[in-house]
């Protein structure tokens, strides 16, 4: 239709198109407005959590110092120091195994139990709820730790934003925390990059088409704009046909 | 309706720029291949050849100076470049300490220069090794000081490698920084192109969702059934004759226009541009013709708004806001027919 006007030509455009992405703009500007509403330090639980940063007390020499783990433990790639709830460690890896290592009394039983784990969350948490549950997870991660290394126990608190802590059952740290507000903001990333699967590929088709569309949206908007706002001007003094 | 259309066309008039660069910023995002904004695409495969600490005679971690000691988070006893070495962190960075002696380890320029080349493999050569003191903008997730390797490769590939820990702290390329320009766009951190929490994004992104809020209703009012004529069977048409009048213009006009439709567009589509400046959109008011008082429909709210009482009552409605609906006569205004030039 070669013959239709410039605003008649950007206004068909922009209603089509709006039927076409008008629900994913939409989508756009929703989970865009919650992710810059909510703090990020926040989803990603800084506030829930303390004793995360606590200085080492280095162990002097002793019947289990480096020199005799490296004895122990001749495969060894890695000998760290790090603390758990307050009080060093060692902890050894080899090609295929880790260690946890009281400087005091030697070797730890690994995996830590249910107890420890729990108790080390406690440690790490910076609420006053209690723990309603831990699980050790050694297959199947949900969705929010599938990038981590498994097992892992999960310990989950009673507080209003379903904090759970992810404690490494071989080192006996905090691996990582979640809440409800973390996974709100997966979930919506997940809306916003169009990646219902992995939802971390923001290079990919659908997304692009999306935008693509998106894009010619807005411009016809723009455009529609320019006719409204300039007929505006022009409408007094032009009553009588 | 009316007010939701003021809303929508208001709020696009202050932030439709904004939402414009929103959706282009995200397109190009996503256009670039994160492999190549990452730098991986040029990076050497990691050996992953373990490297077992040996029983070489090492200091304990107790006898190495107390000043690196003092506030210690985390000590990592590895190999590394051949020599075993005690990583230490601190909450404002790390060193490297030599697990056979105590002495700190750091990198000079001739080191940094021979990493990253052993980690570039793409299509160019080091041209020039700079110092770094502090972290630019290119180095922002870091602190303390690193060299930076220039590369002559077609992407302009810097490698940033730490002066303390001798560490690839980032590839970064034209692609990164194509990336990060409209990364900066997209979150409307200007200075620091980091936080997406920032006042003025968070201020419009509170408006904005008006205008999405606004134009999803507006979306729902402005399509009828017979938009969708096309899904219907072929061959089942539905058609009305109008019969166009004009002053001066001899004899009446007539066009077949397809029951249900948008009288405006309609007669647009048919050749007949009436007069207009939105285009349809209930605005501009100038689209009016006259109708047959046997035909004349009612006035809607729009009609009330943009045509005087007296040409009302004279039978002029606006024709963008009427629906075809039986055979009628209609008079326009002179030189829509034929247009004078
Ligand atoms: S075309 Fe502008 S009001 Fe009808």
């Amino acid at each position: 239709m070669p013959f239709l006007k410039p605003p008649v030509v950007a206004r068909t455009l922009h209603k089509w198109l709006g039927l076409l992405v008008g629900l994913q703009v939409l989508i756009w500007l929703a989970t865009g407005l919650y992710m810059v509403v909510v703090d990020i330090d926040f989803i990603h639980g800084d506030t829930l959590v303390k004793n995360t940063q606590q200085p080492l007390l280095v162990p002097g020499k002793s019947a289990h110092d480096i020199a005799s783990l490296r004895a122990q433990y001749q495969d060894a790639t890695k000998i760290s120091l790090r603390p758990v709830m307050g009080k060093t460690f060692y902890t050894v890896t080899t090609v295929d195994h880790r260690y946890l290592v009281d400087p005091q009394t030697g070797a730890v039983k690994l995996p830590l139990d249910e107890n420890t784990a729990r108790e080390i969350a406690r440690y790490h948490y910076a609420g006053e709820a209690q723990i309603s549950n831990a699980t050790l997870i050694s297959s199947n991660p949900p969705m929010e730790i599938q990038t981590r290394r498994l097992p892992l126990w999960r310990v989950d608190f009673d507080d209003r934003f379903s904090t759970s802590f992810y404690i490494d059952p071989y080192n006996g740290s905090l691996a990582t925390r979640r809440h409800q507000y973390w996974r709100i903001f997966d979930f919506l990333w997940a809306l916003h990059i169009m990646d219902y699967e992995d939802r971390s590929d923001a290079h990919n088709r659908l997304l692009i088409f999306a935008q693509f569309t998106g894009l010619t949206f807005a411009v016809t908007g723009l455009w529609l704009l320019f006719y409204s706002f300039s007929g505006r001007r022009r409408k007094k003094g032009n009553v009588v046909i | 309706m009316l007010l939701l259309k003021k809303l929508h066309k208001w709020v696009g008039l202050f932030i439709g720029i904004q939402v414009l660069l929103w959706l282009l910023s995200g397109l190009v995002i996503s256009l670039l291949d994160p492999v190549k904004v990452n730098g991986r695409q040029w990076a050497s495969p990691v050996v992953t050849e373990p490297q077992y600490i040996g029983p070489t005679a090492l200091l304990e971690p107790a006898e190495l100076p107390t000043e690196y000691l003092k506030d210690a988070l985390s000590i990592d006893l590895t190999i590394q470049h051949g020599i075993p070495v005690y990583l230490i962190r601190h909450s404002d960075g790390e060193h490297l300490v030599s697990g056979i002696d105590g002495s700190l380890v750091t990198f000079e320029s001739f080191d940094a220069q021979k990493l990253a080349s052993q980690d570039f493999n793409g299509d160019g050569e080091v041209i020039s090794v700079e110092r770094g003191m502090a972290p630019d903008m290119e180095t922002r997730n870091h602190s303390g000081a690193y060299w930076r390797v220039n590369f002559s490769d077609k992407a302009n590939t810097a490698i940033y490698i730490s002066i303390s820990t001798g560490k690839i702290l980032e590839r970064r390329n034209s692609y990164w920084r194509v990336r990060d320009f409209f990364w900066m766009l997209h979150i409307m951190d200007y200075a620091g192109h980091k936080d997406f929490n920032n006042p003025l994004i968070i201020t419009v992104a509170l408006v904005a969702i008006w205008l999405g809020l606004s134009g999803f209703l507006l979306l729902f009012g402005s399509f009828n059934r017979h938009d969708f004529f096309f899904l219907r069977f072929p061959g089942k048409r539905d058609d009305v004759v109008i019969t166009l009048f004009e002053p001066g213009v001899t004899g009446p006009r007539k066009v077949v226009l397809r029951r249900g439709s948008n009288l405006f567009l309609s007669l647009a589509t048919h050749g007949v541009s009436l007069p207009s400046i939105c285009g349809g959109g209930g605005e501009c008011g100038k689209c009016r013709v006259r109708f047959e008082v046997t035909d004349l429909p009612d006035a809607s709210g729009i009609d009330l708004l943009l045509v005087p009482k007296r040409l009302r009552e004279k039978g002029y409605r606006l024709a963008c806001q009427q629906i075809v609906e039986n055979n009628m006569t209609l008079h326009l205004s002179e030189g829509t027919l034929t247009p004078p030039d």
